[in-house]
């Protein structure tokens, strides 16, 4: 049955900081820069904004917990933001994927909770600690893993992705063809950290294993900085400056795990299947209704079974469908146009939303898919959890 | 007296765990499993994964699987295997059920490993804990 939102609510402003791999100033200032290039943006003051959403925790190893520091909380955007001087309603989001926080805010925009809602995900590397683990003992499910010398997300992604390999009879070779058209999309998108870096086939493949059949290329690549966007009504969207990106649905990641080992390796299918199916229900469509398709890259694999679970092709066969050109800016499904997190940066998930915008509202510079009037952008492995939602052109 | 910071991570169980460790310091295997359905849970949890029953006890398992899948890592970034790199950690799903995985650590690469291959469990000492491993039957 269709949701009753769709269509009720919309992205009005987008604003991004610079991404690089060592910023200039502190992340806190990074996040500011962008919440108010979005605000501006959208045609709005910052005294605009009543309602605050955000996703504000390090997906890695060794991150730490100062606010404005090392990630940018809610309090903080409140607290320096100079918005409306009693903001009405926030979401802070530790569960689900990024896409979770912006969906709290299309449910408080519905009820009428507040006018606006600022959305942002800041992004930081902290110097010496990126993803290591130091500890001399692990606890919790992590005592059975890291005796072993396993640990970290990308150790239990690169299981996963032989086993995937394996079960299809395929080559990781051929994972090339995804990983250099999303680098090419890049090379289009001024905001992308390789921007100026093309990559050719034969460079993915000399790439150096980082934990194998995962290399390099196959892991995105880690930035500091902060995307924001704003929300509003679709009543309220009419009178601002900017074509609004209507959303049509949203999902979540609910399915059950009888299975849990550290980190699951689990059927993507069984989690995937549900949650895409979810944001297709909600908008009342189906992945043949999807113009241009942002699917999470973390790690490539990430993206073949998003490709499946959410039914752009069939089981075990995204390796094939992303070859010839299939999955570029011309093919059947332009996929990760803006070049994904593997070649933007790692944003997370809050790269896929906002070129999501961006596609249904004519604003991808260099790589507009034109009269492009849905697009789906999904965050997560689907091994673990993950969120999504469906823009469209046309409320 | 003092006790010496180990040098490679070790396990630091709490009272659910305490009897996997117990075990295999006494060489044996066991997972938990829920005397209502009998379901086998790893890691272990206190309340069944299938059927919620709370009545969860350890079982000696055959310490015999099949090679579900490993890893190969190259990354310098855990206490105490930093010069092992390259390594291999193996993915085990033992005999009793499917997708009852364990993990196992190999040192070196992966020469002639298969999915699918013969596994049996074996048991090394790390520090004060005796690591429920697996060897692979190539």
């Amino acid at each position: 049955m269709v949701w009753a939102g769709k269509g009720k609510t919309a992205v009005v402003g987008l604003g991004m900081s610079k991404l690089t791999r060592r910023a200039d100033k502190p992340l806190g200032a990074l996040a500011l820069d962008a919440c108010y290039a979005a605000i501006a943006d959208a045609g709005l003051k910052p005294s605009d904004i009543d309602g605050l959403a955000t996703y504000p925790d390090q997906p890695f190893r060794g991150a730490g917990n100062r606010d404005g520091e090392d990630l940018v909380n809610a309090l903080y955007i409140m607290t320096h933001g100079e918005l409306a001087p009693d903001i009405k309603w926030y979401a802070q989001i530790s569960t689900g994927m990024i896409a979770s926080a912006p969906i709290e805010g299309v449910n408080a925009l519905i009820s009428g909770a507040c006018n606006y809602v600022l959305f942002w995900r800041a992004m930081h590397i902290p110097r010496g600690t990126y993803n290591s683990f130091r500890g001399y003992q692990a606890g919790g499910d992590g005592q059975f893993g890291a005796p072993y010398g396993h640990v970290h997300g990308y150790q239990t992604h690169s299981m996963a992705y032989r086993h995937y390999l394996n079960k299809y009879n395929q080559k990781r070779e051929k994972m090339a063809a995804l990983v250099t058209n999303s680098r090419k999309n890049a090379n289009l998108n001024p905001n992308a950290f390789f921007h100026d870096q093309p990559m050719s086939v034969e460079d993915y493949l000399n790439a150096r294993m980082i934990a194998e059949p995962l290399a390099l290329f196959d892991c995105d690549v880690p930035i500091e900085g902060c995307t924001a966007l704003v929300m509003t009504t679709a009543d309220r969207a009419k009178d601002l400056k900017n074509k609004p990106a209507y959303i049509a649905g949203y999902g979540q990641n609910t399915a059950h795990r009888p299975e849990y080992l550290t980190y699951m390796i689990d059927d993507y299918l069984e989690a995937g299947r549900p949650h895409a199916g979810k944001i297709y229900e909600r908008a009342g469509m189906g992945p043949k209704d999807i113009d241009v398709a942002q699917l999470y890259d973390g790690f490539s694999p990430s993206t073949l079974y998003w490709l499946e679970a959410a039914g752009f092709c069939g089981e075990g066969e995204a390796l094939d469908f992303v070859q010839d050109g299939n999955v570029s800016l011309t093919g059947s499904l332009p996929l990760n146009t803006f070049g994904g997190s593997l070649s933007e940066g790692r944003l997370h998930g809050m790269g896929h939303l906002a070129e999501a915008v961006r596609q249904v509202t004519d604003r991808a510079e260099g790589r507009q898919i034109a009269g492009a009037n849905t697009s789906i952008a999904i965050d997560g492995s689907p091994l673990l959890r993950g969120s999504g939602m469906i823009f469209t052109r046309e409320p | 007296m003092t006790s010496e910071t180990p040098r490679r991570v070790v396990p630091q169980p709490d009272a659910l765990t305490q009897p996997f460790w117990d075990a295999a310091a006494e060489g044996k295997l066991v997972v938990q499993r829920c005397q209502a359905c009998g379901f086998w849970s790893h890691p272990p949890r206190i309340m069944c994964n299938k059927c919620h029953s709370l009545d969860m006890k350890w079982e000696p398992v055959s310490g015999k699987g099949r090679l579900y899948t490993w890893s190969v890592m190259h990354m310098q970034s855990i206490t105490g295997f930093e010069d092992r790199v390259p390594y291999t950690t193996l993915l085990v799903e033992l005999d009793e059920q499917p997708k009852l995985l364990l993990l196992s650590y190999l040192a070196g690469r992966d020469e002639g490993l298969e999915i699918g291959q013969r596994c049996e469990v074996y048991f090394d000492k790390v520090e004060d804990f005796t690591l429920p491993q697996f060897r692979v039957l190539k």
